[in-house]
């Protein structure tokens, strides 16, 4: 009886043993790539500060994933942001209306809206539209060779192909998320006019917000809505180009580097968040 | 042979390991080119690529000996001298190597609007001008996938070609065109040399090997398992 406990105790000690290697394993893991996307942050930066890397393909490149990340999402992005008009900014309106608190519209719609909303709803459409793009298309030349191409005509693919794609994602983020917030308000405030509920003075609405706008949100702003965008872009380069031999790997490949991009997007905002609030 | 300073690329003592790009490795072998010179080498297995072009452009480590560009050894080159380094090589490469988001003439071009600062226009003209010299009725403009694969072929020898390289890695470039290509490619190669470019020439093909118009300055056999190194003919440089 005596033994055969010990023998169970043992057991569930192995099991206990076992389980936190796992999760020593899966932190190191995880510790590892928020490393290797650190370190991809920081080279691209160190890169773009150089104005010999600039050379006119990679300009071009540049350009062309501005266009494909920010330019072709404005549709989209729009139309998300109408229907945050619509729900969220009317609601705000009303709702303060009717407390008598008027005075808290305009920081309660730079704090909600512009500044926690937006950044992290354009983070997930930039991730959701162009990351899994990005991850599946390296993967795509990784594997078909092209990247081996390009390394053998002296074009270093960090340079030509993360480098630009990285800062496009960081780039364009900032500038949706402006383009929300902006489209969000005029949304509201024309829906709130329309059907009677809310401001019907623009300037007024205007005047409103900007007064609430302080340096630490325009601050919160940009870096909720470039740094999440940098390790996005960080991570599913990473993802693209670290698929060995085989094509079924692309999709495996895509699906992490979304799934660390969304973690990333959450943490990130998280901390600037609370960074916000403490200063 | 000139002088082995003067040499453009040299293998010296090499030995090349197989890897996951490549099933076939190269035991020891010596080779130079110098300006002028034209090495062909034949494998004779048609399945199996060999990692000459990539060691001589530095892209595989050898596991022993040393392969040097200009007088320069490819290992201790910082990672910025080695694309530029590679900027001054044309090759046309075994397999798909064109890139799905470029058109077919931007493909062409992107190395020399990469390393150069030559107008476009210019880059351009000597891109259409070796387009006729290959067949292709001007530079192609349209994707990669819409285009005939003999044309793609075709297109690759002008980018190998493009910007006067002073190295040519030429990995089978006549593949499914010999008829069409060679000529022309026996042309464009001598008008290389003349002007002091070096060309290592590697194919499995018989009758590119046996053609007498090629005036190569040394010929090379690869065969067996693991691949040997015979040299089979050497002739001063032309």
């Amino acid at each position: 009886m005596f033994v055969g406990l010990t023998e169970v105790a043992g057991g569930f000690r192995k099991i206990f043993m076992r389980g936190i290697g796992r999760l020593g394993e899966m932190v190191w893991a995880q510790w590892d790539e928020l490393r290797h996307a650190a370190a991809v942050i920081g080279t691209v930066l160190y890169v773009c500060a150089r104005p010999r890397y600039w050379v006119r393909t990679v300009r071009r490149a540049f350009v062309r994933q501005v266009v494909a990340i920010g330019v072709e999402s404005v549709g989209l992005v729009c139309g998300v942001a109408v229907f945050v008009g619509i729900t969220v900014v009317v609601q705000l309106v009303f709702w303060i209306g009717e407390a008598g608190q008027s005075q808290m519209l305009g920081p309660l719609l730079v704090a909600v809206v512009a500044r926690e909303l937006s950044p992290v709803l354009i983070s997930i459409v930039v991730i959701v539209r162009s990351g899994s793009a990005m991850a599946t298309e390296l993967g795509i030349m990784k594997i078909g060779g092209r990247v081996h191409v390009l390394e053998a005509q002296g074009i270093s693919p960090f340079i030509y192909l993360v480098t630009p794609r990285v800062l496009a994602a960081a780039v364009s983020t900032f500038c949706l998320t402006i383009v929300f917030i902006l489209v969000a308000f005029l949304s509201g405030y024309l829906f709130g006019a329309t059907v009677g509920k809310g401001s019907r003075d623009l300037l007024l609405l205007a005047d409103t917000v900007s007064r609430a706008v302080r340096p630490k949100d325009v601050l919160a702003i940009l870096s909720k809505s470039t740094l999440p965008a940098l390790f996005a872009g960080a991570s599913c380069c990473i993802g693209g180009l670290g698929v060995g031999g085989s094509l079924t790997e692309v999709p495996q490949a895509t699906q992490r580097a979304l799934v660390r991009s969304v973690a990333g997007l959450f943490v990130i905002s998280t901390v600037v968040s609370l960074l916000t609030y403490i200063g | 042979m000139m002088n082995e300073s003067t040499d453009i690329l040299r293998f010296y003592d090499v030995t090349i390991a197989a890897d996951h790009r490549h099933e076939s490795g190269i035991p020891a072998f010596n080779l130079s080119l110098a300006p002028g010179d034209l090495t062909v080498v034949l494998w004779e297995k048609e399945e199996v690529g060999i990692p000459l072009a990539d060691a001589a452009e530095g892209l595989v480590a050898p596991v022993r000996g040393t392969v040097t560009f200009l007088g320069e050894d490819w290992q201790t080159m910082t990672a910025d001298r080695a694309a530029a380094q590679r900027g001054k090589i044309g090759r046309v490469f075994e397999g798909e190597s064109w890139l799905s988001d470029l058109n077919v003439d931007q493909d062409i071009t992107l190395a020399q609007r990469h390393h150069t600062r030559r107008p476009v226009k210019e880059i351009e003209q000597e891109a259409t001008q070796l387009c006729r010299v290959f067949g292709l009725a001007g530079l192609p403009r349209g994707r990669p996938s819409n285009a005939r694969w003999q044309d793609l072929q075709k297109a690759a020898c002008v980018r190998a070609f493009l910007g006067a390289p002073i190295l040519i890695l030429l990995e089978n470039p006549t593949a499914g065109i010999y008829a069409d290509v060679i000529a022309p490619l026996i042309n464009t190669v001598r008008d290389a040399r003349e002007r002091g470019a070096a060309v290592l020439w590697t194919t499995n093909e018989l009758q590119v090997w046996n053609n007498p118009e090629l005036h190569a300055t040394a010929r090379w056999r690869m065969l067996g398992s693991p691949m040997r190194v015979i040299e089979e003919a050497k002739e001063a440089t032309g």
